[in-house]
């Protein structure tokens, strides 16, 4: 599955682009896409299981799946 | 596919926001300043009474309508969402420092655009700056610089700049007595447009930048950063709309919108270095912002108390720069603002430093 996440800052962008990595998952970064945010911010688009260890998840702010009918929400963040 | 068509609206929105900053110009604000947020938040200061330049005094409507414009978009698009606590107090000290570095080079990224189509070449030197200034903060942005995250406010905390804008609006149509205004003939305050057209120009520019996420930082950023060109577009775009308009304007009117050369520029000077190092100064500061002045006042629009308080940051800014004698002139930089500058870089330097490295943060 094809998943991204949107962080609250770019930083926590630039260390789950560098987690996803690791655990062998193909990742980028890019402009959040318009449609899923009004932010400017970065995101994390990366191919595989949509599950980030614990420290990387303090700074996302959602995770959704790339489906054919659009976006699916798999997590947001509990204090938005 | 999703991607090109955002690429499309962008640029037609930066057609129309190029062509309305020509018009303005046209219907009476100063010459190659149909927008600056940088300026026309000065002037808001002056007429607030905040610094006593007596000749950038005026509560512009521009200012006004580009905040409602963003926040009535916002919620009619359910995307209003008032948060913040991200560095407050850092990003108003930013806020200061980016209002100084621009009114080093008279002018906010946005009319460094304009100043080009309309012929300045002083403004490439700030391009110049502009550009490095960003590579710096990319630079930090890349080793893993961050104000920390914002947070979930009460609503009533995002709906707040809104409503302040509406009611500086109230006060200049109903209560103008209590503003400071400068005295025609007196300087760039005296020069605007309609108050009506200046409203519904700043309407119609808040809802596109909102809609677009416009940002002149933003382009370059993402370029670098993603190879990523959409925002990009969108500066390109403003820049080719408004060079046809001026150029239009110049051939209907018998007026000249389009002067080439460096000489004799209007609200501008010619010392090219310190052009050069006030964008760098501006440019580096709103990538640690996380945004131009425009996209602040569009962000703000949209419930974002971090941008707001950039916002007063930047009227502050202003505030200091008229104060200290800080601001530039037609006649050049004075030597107090070239010490803000310089001043102003290292203090950048020391924030995004901190940001990146320090070792508490989580």
């Amino acid at each position: 599955m094809t998943c991204i996440a949107t962080f609250f800052s770019h930083f926590g962008a630039v260390r789950c682009q560098r987690t996803c990595r690791a655990l062998g998952r193909p990742a980028r970064m890019m402009p959040v896409p318009r449609t899923l945010s009004s932010s400017c911010g970065t995101c994390v688009q990366w191919e595989g299981e949509p599950e980030l260890p614990e420290d990387v998840l303090a700074d996302v702010e959602q995770i959704v799946e790339i489906t054919t009918q659009g976006y699916r929400p798999i997590y947001r963040a509990g204090s938005l | 596919m999703q991607l090109k068509g955002e690429k499309t609206v962008i640029v037609l929105a930066g057609c129309v926001i190029g062509v309305l900053a020509s018009l303005l110009v046209f219907w009476g604000n100063p010459v190659n300043m149909g927008f600056c947020i940088a300026c026309f938040l000065r002037d808001i200061s002056g007429a607030l009474g905040f610094h006593s330049a007596a000749a950038v005094q005026y509560l512009r409507p521009e200012i006004v309508g580009l905040v409602l414009g963003s926040f009535l978009l916002a919620v009619c698009r359910k995307e209003f969402s008032a948060r913040g606590g991200s560095s407050p107090l850092t990003r108003f000290v930013l806020g200061m420092l980016v209002m100084i570095g621009c009114l080093m080079f008279l002018g906010c990224p946005f009319r460094m655009i304009l100043r080009i189509a309309g012929g300045d070449l002083n403004a490439l030197f700030g391009l110049g700056g502009f550009v490095c200034g960003i590579l710096a903060g990319v630079f930090f942005l890349n080793r893993g610089y961050t104000l920390r995250r914002s947070y979930a406010l009460p609503r009533l905390e995002g709906a707040l700049f809104p409503t302040i804008m509406a009611v500086l609006l109230v006060l200049l149509v109903a209560v103008p007595s209590l503003l400071r205004f400068t005295e025609a003939g007196g300087g760039p305050g005296a020069l605007h447009a309609p108050v009506l057209i200046s409203l519904a120009a700043g309407l119609i520019v808040g809802a596109l930048a909102q809609h677009t996420r416009l940002c002149m930082v933003g382009g370059i950023r993402d370029m670098v950063l993603f190879r990523e060109s959409k925002l990009l577009l969108g500066f390109i775009a403003v820049f080719a709309s408004t060079l046809v308009c001026n150029l239009i304007l110049s051939a209907v009117t018998g007026t000249s919108y389009f002067n080439l050369g460096m000489a004799g520029q209007p609200v501008a000077h010619t010392d090219g270095l310190w052009n050069f190092l006030g964008m760098l100064l501006a440019g580096w500061g709103c990538v640690l912002l996380g945004g131009c002045p425009l996209r602040q006042l569009v962000l703000s629009g949209e419930g974002n108390a971090d941008s707001a308080l950039t916002v007063l940051g930047l009227m502050a800014g202003a505030a200091v720069s008229h104060n200290f004698s800080l601001a530039s002139s037609a006649d050049g930089p004075t030597a107090n603002g070239k010490i803000a500058v310089i001043l102003g870089l290292c203090a950048v330097a020391v924030i995004a430093c901190l940001g990146t490295f320090r070792k508490d943060r989580t």
